[in-house]
C-alpha cells in the first residue's frame, strides 16, 4: 500500500510526501512509548501527534507513512523533519477508530 | 453490543466493573490522548486506548462512557482497578493492539447489523 | 470639616490617633489578592467605584504656611517621618514641600528662605468625592507617592498615599470574602438568600505533578451535579472544562485550586495557580499548540488542547494571566431555569 493509496482511503491529503512510500501493516498509537515498543517495521502510524517526536519514533520502528487525524495541521518543524527522513505525512478529517476503519478495507457502518 | 459481548470479540478479560451491564456501545474511540477524548460528545462511547493509567479511567468517566478496553495486554496497576471499581466503569483488558480492535469491532457490527 | 487643619502660626498639626495598623489587617487578611476568583475581581470592582477618596484619606493634614523656612519644614518631615508637606493657609493650597526639594535646598544653600519661594507649585491634586478607581489611576500615571486632597471649594481637606488606599481596600476586602464565605458556606446564611437564590460552593487543591489524583476534582464535581439531576448535556461540558483545567494545573503550574460555585441559574467552574502565568494567552488557547515535555506526552497529555477544548464548552470563557505570579480560568454555564420544564430531555 502506497501513501498515495492511503490518502485516497482515508479521503485525505499528502502534507509531505512523493506518495510512492510504503506500508505493509497498521498500527494506531498516540503514546510513542506505546507506538515504539508495539509497531511493527514498514507499518503505516495512525495518529494524533502531529509533533516532531512522532518523526522520531517513526525512524526507529522503520515507519515510512504517518496518518494524521482530526485534521491535525503539520508544524513547519515536523514537515522538515519528514521531507528529510523521507516520511509521508497523510492528513485526515477522519478519527483514529474511522481511519483503521478505512484502511481494513472494510464497509462503512452507521456505527462511528 | 454490551461490555461482555466488547470482551468477548477482543479476546479480553474483565478486570473491574459490572459483567451484566446492560449498557450497549454508542460509539468508538480509539485514542491515547485523553484531551481528544474529551472532544467526543457521543453517549456510550466505548474507548480503546493504550494508556493504562488512571487518566484513561477518569476521562472516561467524565464522557460518561459505557467501558474501556486496554490493549496489547499491558499490565493494569491496583490503584486503576480501584478507580474504575469505584466510578463504576467496566475495563477490559485485550491482547489485541488497537488496528485489529477496531477491526474486529466493526465486523462485528456489520454482523450486528446484518441480523 | 474644611478649616480643620489650618494653620495661622507654623507649629505643625500633628496626626493624631492615625493607627497604621497595615501589618495587622495584612496578617489577618485571608487571601492572597492576586489569586482571587471572578466573584472576588467583582467585588474590588465594586469597592473601587463605591469608596471614595475621602473615605480612605488622612483628615489631620500636617501642614506650614509660605512664611515657614526650608529649615522649618526640613525639621516637621523628619519629626513626623512623612515625605510631602502641604504649604496651606486658611484652607488653600499653595504648594507642598518633598525631601527632594529640602535636598535641593541643602545643596543650593536657601534653607532658611521661606518655603514659598522653593516649594512645588504645579501640585496634581485629588477631590474628594472622586472613586477611589481615579486614585488608583493618578497613582498608576505619576510617581508621587501622595496626592493632596480638596473638596469641591478647592479647599485642602486631606491628604491620600497609596499606603492609605492599600489598606482601606484590603480592610474592605476582608470584609466582603467573610460576607462571601459567610454566604456560600452556612446554611442559616443560605436560607436568608433564598430570595436571591441558593448558592453551592466546593473547593479542590490540585498538587503540582501529582497525576495520580489529577481527575478527582473533576469526577467529583461530575458526581455533584449528577446528583443534582442538572442536565446531562451540561454536567458532561462541566466536566470536561473542569477536568482540563485540573489537568493543566497539575502539569503546568506549581499547583492550585479548583473551585466549583453553583448558583440557581449557573454553574461555575474557577481554576487558579500561584504560576508561573501564561506569556501569550492567545497562543495558548489555539487548538493544538503545547509546552507540554515528553513525560507529559506519555501519560496522554499535552496535546494542547486544554484551554482551547474548556473554552468550547462553557458558555463563558473568561483567563487572566501573570507570568512569574498567577493564571486564573473562569468557565462558566448556564442553567435552564430550575422550573423542571427542561428536564424531560435527559434520560
Amino acid at each position: 500500500m502506497t501513501a498515495a493509496e492511503i490518502a485516497g482511503k482515508v479521503g485525505g491529503t499528502i502534507a509531505v510526501g512523493t506518495g510512492g512510500e510504503e506500508a505493509s501493516n497498521v498500527y494506531v498509537g498516540d503514546l510513542l512509548s506505546d507506538v515504539m515498543g508495539h509497531a511493527g517495521e514498514g507499518c503505516v502510524l495512525v495518529t494524533i501527534q502531529n509533533h516532531l517526536n512522532t518523526l522520531a519514533v517513526c525512524t526507529l520502528v522503520g515507519c515510512e507513512v504517518v496518518v494524521l487525524c482530526h485534521g491535525r495541521p503539520v508544524p513547519p518543524d515536523m514537515a522538515e523533519g519528514a521531507a528529510r527522513e523521507e516520511v509521508a505525512i497523510v492528513v485526515t478529517p477522519l478519527s483514529q477508530y474511522e481511519t483503521a476503519l478505512a484502511l481494513s478495507s472494510l464497509p462503512p457502518s452507521p456505527k462511528k | 453490543m454490551t461490555i461482555a459481548d466488547v470482551t468477548k470479540i477482543l479476546d479480553g478479560k474483565l478486570i473491574a466493573g459490572d459483567a451484566t451491564s446492560p449498557r450497549a456501545v454508542g460509539a468508538v474511540v480509539a485514542n491515547d490522548l485523553m484531551s481528544d477524548v474529551l472532544l467526543h460528545d457521543e453517549d456510550d462511547i466505548l474507548l480503546l486506548t493504550s494508556l493504562a493509567s488512571d487518566q484513561a479511567i477518569r476521562t472516561a468517566h467524565i464522557v460518561g462512557a459505557m467501558g474501556v478496553v486496554i490493549h496489547n495486554a499491558k499490565p493494569l496497576s491496583e490503584t486503576m482497578i480501584k478507580v474504575a471499581n469505584d466510578l463504576a466503569i467496566p475495563l477490559v483488558s485485550s491482547p489485541l493492539a488497537k488496528y485489529d480492535a477496531c477491526v474486529k469491532l466493526h465486523e462485528a457490527f456489520l454482523a450486528e447489523e446484518r441480523g | 470639616m474644611p478649616g480643620a487643619t489650618d494653620m495661622s502660626e507654623y507649629s505643625p498639626v500633628i496626626l493624631q490617633g492615625q493607627q497604621t495598623n497595615d501589618d495587622e489587617i495584612l496578617a489577618s487578611t485571608p487571601l492572597d489578592a492576586k489569586a482571587l476568583g471572578g466573584e472576588s475581581s467583582e467585588i474590588i470592582m465594586e469597592l473601587l467605584q463605591r469608596f471614595k477618596v475621602r473615605d480612605v484619606m488622612k483628615r489631620q493634614v500636617i501642614s506650614i504656611p509660605r512664611s515657614a523656612t526650608m529649615r522649618d519644614a526640613q525639621r516637621i518631615l523628619r519629626d513626623n517621618r512623612i515625605s510631602g508637606l502641604p504649604v496651606c493657609e486658611n484652607g488653600r493650597l499653595y504648594g507642598l514641600v518633598s525631601v527632594n526639594d529640602i535636598i535641593r535646598g541643602l545643596d543650593g544653600g536657601w534653607m532658611d528662605e521661606p518655603c514659598e519661594n522653593h516649594m512645588a507649585k504645579n501640585l496634581v491634586v485629588l477631590e474628594a468625592g472622586m472613586p477611589l478607581a481615579f486614585a488608583l489611576r493618578y497613582f498608576n500615571n505619576y510617581t508621587y507617592g501622595r496626592f493632596p486632597v480638596l473638596d469641591s471649594d478647592r479647599k485642602l481637606v486631606g491628604i491620600v498615599s497609596q499606603r492609605d488606599v492599600m489598606r482601606a481596600l484590603l480592610y474592605e476586602l476582608s470584609v466582603e470574602i467573610r460576607k462571601l464565605e459567610m454566604k456560600t458556606s452556612s446554611k442559616a446564611a443560605k436560607v436568608e438568600q433564598e430570595a436571591k437564590g441558593n448558592f453551592f460552593r466546593r473547593e479542590w487543591a490540585v498538587v503540582h505533578n501529582d497525576l495520580s489524583r489529577a481527575g478527582h476534582a473533576a469526577n467529583a464535581i461530575k458526581g455533584i451535579l449528577r446528583e443534582r439531576k442538572i442536565d446531562r448535556a451540561i454536567v458532561r461540558r462541566v466536566a470536561v472544562a473542569a477536568y482540563e483545567l485540573e489537568i493543566n494545573i497539575c502539569i503546568h503550574s506549581h499547583g492550585g485550586v479548583i473551585v466549583l460555585l453553583i448558583s440557581d441559574n449557573s454553574v461555575k467552574i474557577t481554576a487558579k495557580d500561584r504560576g508561573p502565568g501564561i506569556p501569550d494567552i492567545e497562543w495558548a488557547c489555539r487548538d493544538g499548540t503545547s509546552t507540554a515535555n515528553d513525560w507529559i506526552r506519555s501519560m496522554g497529555f499535552g496535546a494542547g488542547m486544554g484551554l482551547s477544548n474548556s473554552k468550547r464548552v462553557s458558555d463563558k470563557f473568561e483567563i487572566q494571566s501573570e507570568v512569574g505570579k498567577f493564571t486564573i480560568v473562569q468557565c462558566t454555564f448556564e442553567l435552564p431555569k430550575p422550573d423542571g420544564a427542561a428536564e424531560g430531555g435527559a434520560q
